[in-house]
C-alpha cells in the first residue's frame, strides 16, 4: 500500500469536487436552507384558532355555598387566553360553521354541564372539530384541555373545590377533565395514519417520478442521443410530451400500486371516490415527470440530480402544507406554499379522503395542478439543452 | 435543384474561439464532399450549424432549398454524430427503427438491407451496451441511414472501424452518391480524402482551399494531400500575418 497513491487520489478527488462549484455551494448552503426552514416552521408561533362556543349551561346552585356557572368559567378562561378567538354560536350552526371554516372547533356546554360535573366529579367537554387536519386537531384538543384544567384549578380552595375530588385520594395527577371529540368529516375509526396518508401519497407520487424523469432525461444528453434526436424532425415539445407519456405509464402504475397498498393492505380509511383519488395522484405524477425534465436541464450529472432533493423536494414537503397548515406558517413563507405543486395535491387529496368531497368541490385544485403541468411542459421544452456542459 | 447545401459567410464564435470563421460552401446533388482538418478545426461545429443544432453567430445555411433552421428538412437528412450516440438499453435493431420512425419513415426491408451493409445482421438483437466500440460505430451509421435520407452528414464515420469494413463503407458511400444522395463526410485521415469528389481543407474555422484531391495537389504543387494541406496551412499563416 502506497500512502503516496492514496494522497494523490485524495487530491484529485478534492480538485474535482472543488471544480464543481454548485456541489460545493450546495454542501454548505443545502443543510442551512433545510435547517432554517425546519427551525422557522417548528418555532413559528401557533396561530390564534377561531373557536366556536355554544354555552347553554344553566349553572349549579348549591344551598349555603352559592351558585356557580362552570361553563361560563371555562369560556372566560378561553377568552382571556390568546390561543383562541372565541365566537359564540347557536347549536344549530355548529356543523355549518365548521364546514365553511369560519371556526375550526366548537365546544358545546349543555344545560346540565355544571350539574353533571357535580354528579360525575369530572368535567366532560363536548368538542367538535372539522377533523381534516390532524396537527390542527391535536393542537385544538391540547389547548382546550389545558384551558379547562386551568379554570378548574382556580376552584381549588373555594367551597366548590371538587366535591370528593380524586386529588385527595390519588393526588394531583388525576385529571378531572375529559375531552370528548367529535369529528365533522373523518370519523372515530380514523387514526393518525389515516390523516397523514393523503400527504404521504402525494410525496411519494411526486418524488420517484421526479427522480426517474430527471435522470433519464439527463442521460439522453450525456450519451449524446439528444443531439441525434434534435437532428430529426422531432420538436422539443414532442420530445417532452413523448417522455411524459412514456414515463407517465410507469407513474400511473406506481399510483395504482400506492393506492392499492394504502387502501387494501394498510387499510387506510378514506371517504371519497377512489377514481377521483387516482386522478389527483396521476395529475401530481405528471407534474413530477415534467418537473424532472425541467430540472434536468440544470444538471450536468447524476450527482447534481440528487442535489435537487434538498433544493426542490424537501422545501415542497415542508412548505406545501404537508405537515404544517399553510395558514399557520409565518406570513412571509405563505406565498411560497402557493408555488408548490404538492400544496394543491395535498388539498385535493385531503378533501377527498378525509372530507369525502367530490369533483364538484375539488376541481379548482385539479385545474391548478393541470396548469402547473402545462407550464412545466412548455418550460421544459424551452430549457431543453443538447449538450451536457 | 443545383445545390443541396449552400453556406454563406457562416460564423460561429464561442467567446473568443472562432470555431467557424466565415465559411462559404456549396455542394451539388450526388456529390461526396470531404471536410478535412485537424482536431479543433471546426468540422463538427460546421456540421451542427448545417442541421440547425447550433445557431450561427452570423451567416446563412440553405439545405435542400430550405433556409435553416427548418425541422421538416431534417426528415431528409441523416446525421451520424462523432461519438456513437445510441440507446444502450435497446438492441441494435430497436435503435435503428427508433431513429427511422422519428424521421417518419419505417421500411423493414430497407432496415434489413442497412443491417446487412454494416454487417450487423447477426447482432441485430444484441443490446448496444454489449457491443464493442467498432460495432457501436457501425450501428450509429446504420441509424443515420435508416430513413433513406437525401443528404448524409457523417462526422468522422470511419474512426475505430477496421480497414476492411472501412473500404466497404467507402464503396457504399460511392454507391449512395451515384443513386443521387449527397454526402458530407468529415475526416482527418488523408487517404480517405482521395475518395471524395471534392475536398475542403479546414483550419481554425476557415476553409483554406477547395477542390478535388488532384486539383489541390496540383494547386499546392505537392505530391501527397498531406503535403498539400501543410503548404496551404503555411500559406494561410503567412497571408494572415501579412
Ligand atoms: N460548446 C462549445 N463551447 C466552447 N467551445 C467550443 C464548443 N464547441 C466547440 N468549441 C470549440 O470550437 C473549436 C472547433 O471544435 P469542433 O468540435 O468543431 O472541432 P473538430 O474539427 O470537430 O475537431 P475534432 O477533429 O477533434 O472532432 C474547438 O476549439 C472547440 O474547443
Ligand atoms: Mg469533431
Amino acid at each position: 500500500m502506497s500512502s503516496r497513491r492514496v494522497l494523490t487520489l485524495a487530491q484529485r478527488v478534492m480538485r474535482q469536487v472543488l471544480r464543481d462549484r454548485r456541489t460545493v455551494g450546495l454542501l454548505i448552503i443545502g443543510p442551512m436552507l433545510v435547517l432554517s426552514l425546519g427551525a422557522v416552521l417548528f418555532r413559528s408561533e401557533p396561530a390564534v384558532i377561531p373557536l366556536g362556543v355554544v354555552n347553554e349551561d344553566q349553572g349549579l346552585t348549591v344551598p349555603i355555598v352559592g351558585s356557580i356557572e362552570l361553563g361560563q368559567r371555562i369560556v372566560d378562561e378561553l377568552t382571556a387566553g390568546d390561543a383562541f378567538n372565541v365566537v359564540f354560536l347557536d347549536h344549530h350552526d355548529v356543523d355549518a360553521r365548521l364546514r365553511d371554516g369560519t371556526v375550526q372547533g366548537v365546544i358545546v356546554f349543555p344545560e346540565d354541564f355544571s350539574s353533571k360535573f357535580q354528579e360525575n366529579r369530572q368535567v366532560v367537554i363536548d368538542l367538535h372539530i372539522e377533523g381534516s387536519n390532524p396537527t390542527r386537531s391535536m393542537t385544538i384538543i391540547a389547548r382546550v384541555t389545558e384551558t379547562s384544567m386551568k379554570s378548574l384549578a382556580e376552584l381549588v380552595g373555594t367551597s366548590f373545590a371538587i366535591p370528593g375530588s380524586p386529588q385527595t385520594s390519588e393526588g394531583e395527577a388525576a385529571l378531572p377533565v375529559v375531552v370528548q371529540t367529535t369529528y365533522l368529516y373523518a370519523g372515530e375509526e380514523f387514526d393518525t395514519m389515516d390523516f397523514v396518508a393523503p400527504v404521504y401519497i402525494a410525496i411519494l407520487a411526486l418524488f420517484f417520478v421526479f427522480l426517474l424523469a430527471c435522470v433519464s432525461f439527463l442521460r439522453e444528453r450525456s450519451l449524446g442521443t439528444m443531439e441525434r434526436l434534435l437532428a430529426t424532425p422531432a420538436t422539443r415539445i414532442e420530445i417532452v410530451l413523448g417522455y411524459m407519456l412514456g414515463l407517465g405509464l410507469f407513474a400511473l402504475i406506481q399510483v395504482a400500486v400506492i393506492l392499492f397498498y394504502t387502501v387494501w393492505v394498510l387499510e387506510i380509511h378514506y371517504l371519497g371516490s377512489l377514481g377521483l383519488l387516482f386522478l389527483v395522484i396521476a395529475l401530481l405524477a405528471v407534474v413530477g415527470v415534467n418537473l424532472g425534465i425541467l430540472a434536468s436541464a440544470f444538471a450536468r450529472n447524476e450527482f447534481q440530480v440528487v442535489q435537487f432533493i434538498p433544493l426542490l423536494i424537501i422545501p415542497q414537503i415542508l412548505l406545501g402544507g404537508t405537515f404544517w397548515a399553510v395558514s399557520e406558517m409565518p406570513k412571509y413563507l405563505q406565498p411560497f406554499a402557493y408555488l408548490m405543486p404538492i400544496y394543491y395535491a395535498n388539498q385535493a387529496l385531503r378533501d377527498v379522503m378525509l372530507k369525502g368531497w367530490g369533483l364538484v368541490e375539488i376541481w379548482p385544485n385539479m385545474v391548478i395542478l393541470a396548469g402547473i403541468a402545462g407550464v412545466l411542459i412548455v418550460a421544459g421544452a424551452l430549457m431543453m439543452r443538447r449538450e451536457v456542459a | 435543384m443545383d445545390t443541396v447545401v449552400e453556406i454563406r459567410e457562416l460564423h460561429k464564435h464561442f467567446g473568443v474561439i472562432r470555431a467557424v470563421d466565415g465559411i462559404n460552401l456549396s455542394v451539388k446533388p450526388g456529390e461526396i464532399y470531404g471536410l478535412l482538418g485537424p482536431n479543433g478545426s471546426g468540422k463538427t461545429t460546421l456540421i451542427r450549424l448545417l442541421i440547425g443544432l447550433l445557431e450561427p453567430t452570423s451567416g446563412s445555411v440553405t439545405l435542400l432549398a430550405q433556409a435553416m433552421p427548418d425541422k421538416a428538412v431534417l426528415a431528409q437528412t441523416g446525421y451520424m454524430t462523432q461519438a456513437s450516440a445510441l440507446y444502450e438499453d435497446l438492441t441494435v435493431r430497436e435503435n435503428i427503427t427508433f431513429f427511422a420512425e422519428m424521421c417518419g419513415r419505417i421500411d423493414r426491408a430497407w432496415i434489413d438491407e442497412v443491417l446487412e451493409l454494416v454487417e450487423l445482421k447477426d447482432r441485430s438483437r444484441s443490446l448496444v451496451r454489449t457491443l464493442s466500440g467498432g460495432l457501436k460505430q457501425r450501428t450509429s451509421l446504420a441509424c443515420s441511414l435508416a430513413h433513406k435520407p437525401r443528404l448524409l452528414l457523417l462526422d468522422e464515420p470511419t474512426v475505430g472501424i477496421d480497414p476492411q469494413l472501412r473500404a466497404t463503407f467507402w464503396s457504399y458511400f460511392r454507391q449512395l452518391a451515384s443513386s443521387g444522395v449527397t454526402l458530407i463526410v468529415s475526416s482527418h485521415v488523408m487517404d480517405e480524402a482521395e475518395r471524395c469528389d471534392r475536398l475542403g481543407f479546414m483550419r481554425l474555422g476557415k476553409l483554406l482551399a477547395e477542390g478535388s484531391a488532384s486539383e489541390l495537389r496540383d494547386q499546392a504543387n505537392a505530391r501527397t494531400l498531406e503535403e498539400a494541406f501543410l503548404r496551404f496551412a503555411v500559406g494561410n499563416m503567412e497571408g494572415g500575418e501579412g
